[in-house]
């Protein structure tokens, strides 16, 4: 199966002289279509900077990417733009939901920006919402919500426009245990249904029920394993 | 992204700050009513004086002493070398012209029993109610024989005759102006001011009971009047009447240089004309002034904006990591100032008419803004939501997206 996220010695670095700062060295991933991956490293490691790259909300300094086939290391960020619009689906921390906005429109939001008409826009937002098992809360405006209801209201959105990739940047972060575990249940039936899957946390009970964990440290890869299970915080303070 | 989804989004966003979004508003709204309500003055203004040359009476021609230069110098005080017997002349060799009146002001002090007035003392002849149309509420004008006799009489102007006799018969009484005992003959009815004299309260006596009694003469030539006015056969013989009195004038003051007339001869058409100037002008600056607000309005737009886009970085950041682009944010930002802008400016423009209104509704004065005003404010206010807008919604636009999400 071809790759839908393909890194060829990516770099990124900021600053120059004395004050560089390498935030990405040389790092190369794979990860396939229908993967289930957690990416986790202490803070400074790279990882979020690597999120931005595979988000297609950065560019590498040096290096090829290709996400879905397409080498996006190097475009402008309008067409950066589309392509988030359509093939990726991004979950926050902090949900960032509009507040004035309800959660159909919320839900409804990307469509708008690529151009879907009301209609169908209002119909998929509804069927996005049932998925996430919000179907009596279109209505209701962000601060109507419980963390975990804003949440699905997020992931609803990110999955709406039915990405290739669904990113989430520490999803639970501000979840408590009960309604992590109802959001990781979306998470993985999601997968299930064939969204590739690439999510940040510090939680190693959260990167347990992924297929795949992929550790950074000090910008580069330090390793991947399949085993969910060699997850511990042993291997976090390594 | 279409425009109608973007007016969509920029109203639910300002409906739901309705506070931030009023108080935004108000410069605009202010400016706006400010420069619809100045226009609307300066226009009723205008029509107020237009109305007031109109009811001076047609094909009347003013003749007011004054050479070229003291009237462009815009002297105030002009060489007094009209005469009673200049005004005479005109009646009596001027073929075009059907009446005459002399006019001479003065202040001066009424007295009657315990009362007094100060009040403006017009000598004038009895042709005055013909050229001025005017009428008499109570007795009679002064006439001829008054002229001869330099009788001590008065016609008083209806609310000067209201205040001194209080509810008596005005006619027959004695009164002192300025303490030489007059008979009061007869009462004006009400005429309103009339280019800046109230001939309501004034006290009208005969030219020559004025020179010889209370101004005595001042000038070598006779009996000096103010300004002189007489009425032109019909409309035609406007131009020949001016024509004739300017030979007539030139004659009798020996002029032969037209460059050193002494008089100078209006009529309502070129009063109407400075008016007009000098009202434009005035409306001019008052819409100038006003106009400074609106921009100080707009800048209001634009600080508030600039607040707003830093208030809601992280919306700007999600909306671009969902896939909205530059143009998508700029646009968004740049019809929220707009719409701000356009509505303020239509508030505006609604409180400055009904001001105006108001104002025509409690007060004699028309006050009512231009259709022409109306529609350039509307348009500047929304240009001016357009050019302040600009830079919060490049400010918007250029943000990153990874910064924008993790500002808080």
């Amino acid at each position: 199966m071809a790759p839908v996220i393909d890194l060829h010695h990516i770099s990124k670095v900021y600053g120059s002289g004395n004050t560089e700062v390498k935030a990405l060295w040389d790092i190369s991933l794979a990860i396939n279509q229908g993967d289930y991956c957690a990416i986790m490293g202490p803070s400074g490691s790279g990882k979020s900077t690597a999120m931005n790259v595979i988000g297609c909300l950065d560019r590498p300094t040096q290096g090829q990417y290709f996400f879905d086939g397409q080498d996006v290391a190097q475009l402008d960020d309008d067409t950066l733009a589309t392509i988030r619009n359509r093939k990726i689906g991004f979950v926050f921390q902090q949900f960032h939901l509009l507040p004035q906005l309800s959660a159909l429109d919320n839900v409804a939001l990307p469509m708008v920006y690529s151009g879907v008409p009301a209609a169908e826009r209002h119909q998929r937002a509804s069927q996005a919402l049932q998925r996430v098992g919000l179907a009596n809360r279109l209505t209701n405006k962000p601060n109507q919500l419980s963390g975990g209801q804003q949440q699905r209201v997020a992931i609803a959105r990110a999955i709406v426009n039915r990405p290739l990739l669904l990113l989430a940047d520490e999803p639970t972060g501000a979840l408590d245990t009960t309604t992590t575990e109802e959001v990781m249940k979306i998470f993985a039936e999601l997968n299930h249904g064939g969204i590739t899957v690439v999510m940040v946390t510090h939680e190693p009970a959260v990167a347990r029920l992924t297929d795949r964990v992929v550790w950074f440290r000090d910008g580069q890869v330090l390793r991947t394993h399949m085993s969910p299970n060699d997850v511990s915080y042993g291997a976090l303070v390594e | 992204m279409d425009l109608r989804e973007s007016l969509k989004m920029a109203v639910k966003t300002l409906t739901a700050s309705k506070l931030r979004s009023s108080l935004t508003m108000l410069g605009i709204i202010i400016g706006n009513a400010s420069v619809i309500s100045m226009v609307g003055l300066g226009d009723g203004g205008r029509r107020y004086i237009n109305e007031q040359l109109q009811s001076l009476g047609p094909n009347i021609l003013f003749i007011v002493p004054g050479s070229r230069e003291t009237r462009e110098l815009g002297a105030l005080e002009v060489p007094r070398n009209l005469v009673l017997a200049d005004a005479d002349a005109i009646a009596e060799q001027v073929p075009s012209v059907v009446a005459v009146a002399a006019e001479n002001t003065t202040p001066g002090l009424i007295t009657f029993l315990n009362r007094n007035a100060n009040v403006s003392v017009i000598g004038t002849n009895p042709a005055f109610v013909t050229v001025r149309s005017f009428t008499l509420d109570q007795g009679r004008f002064i006439s001829d024989l008054d002229m001869q006799r330099t009788s001590a009489v008065a016609v008083l102007g209806n609310s000067l005759a209201e205040r001194l006799f209080d509810g008596q018969v005005p006619l027959g009484q004695s009164l002192r102006i300025n303490d030489v005992a007059f008979e009061v003959v007869g009462v004006l009815a009400v005429q309103g001011s009339n280019l800046g004299v109230n001939y309501d309260d004034a006290a009208i006596i005969p030219i020559t009971t004025q020179a010889s009694r209370i101004v005595g003469r001042t000038s070598t030539f006779g009996t000096e009047v103010s300004f002189i006015t007489a009425t032109a056969r019909d409309s035609e013989s406007m131009q020949t009447a001016e024509f004739q009195i300017t030979n007539l004038l030139r004659l009798r003051h020996g002029i032969v240089d037209p460059n050193e007339d002494d008089f100078f001869i209006q009529n309502q058409d070129t009063l109407l004309a400075i008016a007009d100037t000098i009202t434009g002008a005035l409306t001019l600056m008052l819409a100038a002034i006003a106009s400074i607000s609106l921009v100080v309005g707009g800048i209001g737009i634009m600080n508030i904006m600039l607040v707003s886009v830093r208030e809601r970085t992280q919306e700007i950041g999600l909306r671009k990591a969902i896939g909205a682009s530059r143009q998508d944010i700029l646009i968004q930002f740049l019809i929220e100032a707009i719409i701000l802008s356009a509505a303020g400016g239509a508030i505006g423009t609604l409180v400055g008419v009904s001001g105006l209104s108001l104002l025509s509704l409690l007060t004699p004065f028309e006050a009512a803004a231009p259709v022409s005003a109306i529609v350039f404010t509307v348009g500047v206010s929304g240009s001016i939501g357009l050019f302040f807008g600009v830079i919060p919604a490049r400010q918007a636009a250029k943000l990153d997206p990874i910064v924008a999400l993790r500002s808080i």
